[in-house]
């Protein structure tokens, strides 16, 4: 197939250690990126997104693949595959909203898709893990160079990537002490595809009372945001369907919701209360799909 | 200074050294380089699960997969479950019987990740093997004859 075997003629470079990895991007700067699964990269022609020409293969690198689960807490290599975190989070625990985020896509895409790439591939207002995390208050950690930094996920999705730098690994943690989270997508088939609309739900409970909550929607704007106004819904409230439909009502108001490739502005605003509906009815289920 | 072009891989046991560019989707190389056309391209957009080999134990889809990150590791494809002359995988012979082949461009896409199925989960349940084969499509829309098929294998290794 000519067409494939034109377009890709970067260089590939195999780095034997993460620092080795993070001189190399920080040598290359704008010229380079790193690299994992490759799927968001190879794409790139056909959706006429820049590429460079040179790229630093990272999924090999141990360090980077490793999984760390303490209790509410998560510290997740850059190259930790969506397959991983499918098959090492508990889907019922206080850290479910990812395990559920990762289950979407077919097993040969999540065996080499990884969280950094979720997370730095832009635009992709339906990237599943992102919205996950940030339901989830995660931190970046990056480097350029020897210089480490860390930053909130929110903050690293609104900023401009940063030339020569190597995303290191995502520190997440469920809020409070009686945490739970959840993940919902709504697809147009029953799976394999991108979501139409999605909402990350973390929440912490006194009793039967919300007291702190994290609703994140995602493939609604241009990227996976936190919704404030429908958190304030539902916070001080029993969970219910009654809730989550207000809440999502409100989202539905305040989110400047943008058209997508498989539903318009205003199916994705009507859809928004039944998903958060959804995603209220998972966690009551504990975590299985309802 | 890191290694740039590290061009060895195994591809079905056989140790290959491979002059091609490192983005040259790994599709390309089995089919074009190496003459191995059982694996299928179909939508070079990783959607139809075609060209789904396994690579170091994993699937993968090959259309969007650089032949250079598969550098070092050992590939899988359709051509790997039976010799030319050979007895056909408990698998394939399933599809066989059961008519789980139709036009067959599918079909090995299907069988790599079926075979790679039931090395994790040797008894799947029905629902296992639908989620699956969530990944591969199949345009004349046989899947009820490939469920069997799987599951007929699975109860034969019982």
């Amino acid at each position: 197939m000519a067409r494939a075997k034109d377009a890709y003629v970067p260089e590939l470079i195999h780095p034997a250690s993460v620092d080795e990895a993070a001189a190399e991007l920080a040598r290359l700067g704008d010229e380079g990126e790193p690299i994992a699964g490759a799927t968001w990269v190879m794409l790139g022609p056909l959706h006429k997104r820049p590429t460079k020409m040179h790229y630093v293969a990272v999924a090999g690198l141990a360090e980077l693949r490793a999984l760390e689960l303490n209790g509410a807490t998560a510290t997740i290599g850059a190259a930790v595959t969506h397959s991983q975190l499918a098959d090492g989070i508990d889907g019922e625990g206080p850290l479910a909203a990812l395990a559920h985020a990762a289950v979407g896509t077919p097993r040969a895409i999540a065996n080499v898709a990884t969280v950094a790439g979720n997370i730095c591939a832009r635009p992709y207002p339906a990237a599943d893990i992102v919205a996950a995390l940030l339901a989830l208050d995660a931190q970046v950690d990056a480097r350029i160079g020897d210089d480490a930094s860390s930053v909130d996920l929110g903050e690293f999705m609104r900023g401009a990537p940063t030339p020569g730098s190597l995303v290191t690994r995502v520190r997440a943690t469920a809020i409070g002490q009686a945490a739970r989270s959840c993940y919902e997508r709504l697809t147009i088939r029953a799976s394999g595809e991108e979501a139409v609309a999605s909402v990350a739900l973390a929440v912490d409970v006194d009793g039967q009372t919300v007291r702190e909550a994290r609703v994140v929607f995602g493939a609604v704007e241009a990227q996976a945001r936190r919704c404030r106004e429908a958190e304030d819904a539902l916070i001080g409230d029993a969970l219910s369907a009654d809730s989550a439909a207000a809440a999502g009502r409100v989202a539905a108001e305040e989110l400047d919701v943008a058209e997508g490739p498989d539903a318009p502005v205003d199916y994705k605003r009507r859809v928004l209360p039944g998903l958060m509906k959804r995603a209220v009815a998972r966690l009551a289920a504990g975590g299985e799909d309802a | 200074m890191p290694d740039t072009k590290p061009a060895t891989l195994t591809i079905n046991g056989r140790e290959l050294e491979l002059d091609v560019p490192p983005f040259y989707p790994l599709a390309v190389v089995l089919r074009e380089e190496l003459g191995l056309t059982g694996t299928k391209t179909g939508c070079f957009e990783g959607r139809c699960g075609a060209c789904t080999v396994i690579v170091d134990g994993e699937t993968v889809v090959a259309c969007i997969y650089p032949v250079g990150l598969a550098y070092g590791k050992s590939v899988l494809t359709v051509e790997s479950l039976a010799e030319p002359t050979g007895p056909l995988s408990s698998l394939q012979q399933n599809f066989l019987e059961k008519g789980a082949v139709q036009c067959g461009v599918c079909t090995p896409g299907m069988l790599m990740t079926l075979t790679n199925l039931l090395e994790r989960t040797p008894q799947p349940s029905e629902d296992e093997v639908r989620d699956a084969l969530s990944g591969n499509l199949c345009r004349c829309t046989g899947y009820r004859k490939i469920i069997e098929a799987t599951l007929a294998t699975a109860e034969a290794a019982r």
